[in-house]
């Protein structure tokens, strides 16, 4: 049995608009949609442009909507999502760079934006720590799942808050605002509220919850984005400078 | 062309209103949105139909004759079936709100945890998503209620 792969094709600085080109790849058991983008890629058109590096769901380089969901290509076996025909377009809201390829540039600086490290008050400190800077368990816990990030940008994709708002951060800096602002050690609330409580900031996310529908690891920035709102709405982050944890003495 | 390197691939409204292939509280947050103008076109209509009342059709003061003329065009088919539409909206858009502001205020979620595989997310699961069923379904009810009273 052969995939009819559809693939939305589109060179910015030569073509007038996007076009879809077809192609028959045989079917294996296991394959993924990138192992049929990479056939194509090998044996059939080699212009095709495409982004991947490790091809385990770990590197977030190959983000794409495949029939019309944003995934990732190495992370979604063709008979998963239908095995005969295959469509792929680049991710919704990311500038395309030529195919499939978006450019990431804007999402990463977003991501900066909301200071995504742990900020103590003493820099010298932050910057050459003297001593361990332990964690309790259940400490790690209620953020562990947002720290499994891979910055793929499926959930930026799927916003429809992004789909209009330039100026927003997007699902994927607000959960790591939330993973930061909530460590036990960051003293760093402050500074971040300032992006997030803006006319761009956490309170433009409506709760549509599609960041979560789509991400590929878990970390559900719908949840963690709410419960953001409530820490940013009472104004006062959980620590202040100077009371961020240190279990350990130099 | 014009020398751009890249094309932008924004979705703009068209990212707000299409929830195709998405999680029901996409659905719902497009309904919210589209319930929303309905109500503020009902109740800019509803201003305007009652000033057109209380001033009289060329403003000379309230005048039952107006009132009646001014009901005559809800006494209808279509009328009914506005005024039965409007309380499906209103009841969805209360009640949906209300789960929104108890998302924003945290509280209808479990707490963060350990996740296990195959990830299930905790934003998208419990007591927000049986409100956004509860809200459709009072919402239907209420206007079936509605629509009895209208065409009883
Ligand atoms: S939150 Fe999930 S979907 Fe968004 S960038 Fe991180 S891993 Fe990707
Ligand atoms: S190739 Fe690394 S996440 Fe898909």
């Amino acid at each position: 049995m052969d995939t009819l792969l559809r693939v939305q094709r589109f060179e910015p600085t030569v073509d007038r608009a996007p076009k879809t080109q077809e192609y028959s790849v045989p079917f294996r058991d296991g394959m993924t949609v990138l192992d049929a983008i990479l056939y194509v890629k090998d044996y059939v058109d080699h212009s095709l442009a495409v982004r991947f590096s490790c091809r385990q769901a770990s590197c977030g380089s190959c983000g794409m909507k495949i029939n019309g969901v944003p995934r990732l290509a190495c992370y979604t076996q063709v008979a998963d999502v239908g095995g005969r025909e295959v469509t792929v377009s680049p991710m919704d809201n990311f500038p395309i760079v030529r195919d499939l390829v978006t450019d990431l540039t804007g999402f990463f600086e977003k991501h900066k934006e909301v200071i995504p490290h742990v900020v103590r008050r003493d820099s010298a400190e932050m910057e050459s720590p003297t001593s361990d800077y332990l964690m309790k368990p259940e400490d790690l816990e209620r953020i562990l799942q947002f720290t499994y990030c891979i910055k793929c940008g499926l959930c930026t994709s799927s916003c429809p808050t992004v789909a209009t708002d330039s100026l927003y951060p997007g699902p994927q800096a607000l959960a790591q605002a939330y993973r930061y602002t909530m460590d036990v050690r960051d003293e760093g609330g402050a500074e971040r509220f300032k992006v997030l409580d803006s006319a761009h900031g956490v309170f433009r996310c409506h709760y549509a919850g599609s960041c979560s529908a789509v991400c590929p690891k878990g970390v559900d920035p719908a949840l963690g984005i709410q419960l953001l709102k409530r820490h940013v709405m009472s104004a006062k982050p959980p620590r202040g400078p100077g009371e961020g944890a240190r279990t350990s003495k130099p | 062309m014009d020398g751009r390197e890249t094309a932008s691939n924004k979705r703009g409204v068209m990212g707000w209103l299409n929830p195709r292939h998405y999680n029901l509280e996409r659905w719902a947050y497009v309904f919210q949105r589209v319930t929303g103008v309905g109500i503020l076109m009902y109740v800019l209509g509803h201003i305007g139909d009652t000033s057109f009342f209380v001033g009289g059709p060329f403003g000379s003061g309230p005048d039952p004759g107006t009132w009646a003329l001014d009901l005559s065009f809800t006494e209808n088919l279509v009328g009914h079936l506005i005024l039965a539409t409007t309380v499906v909206i209103v009841v969805f858009h209360g009640l949906n709100g209300l789960r929104l502001i108890m998302a924003e205020y945290g509280i209808i979620f479990q707490k963060p945890s350990k996740i296990e595989y195959p990830y299930q997310a905790k934003g998208l699961r419990g007591l927000q998503k049986h409100m956004i069923w509860a809200a459709i379904v009072l919402a239907i009810v209420a206007g079936l209620w509605a629509g009895g009273i209208l065409f009883g």
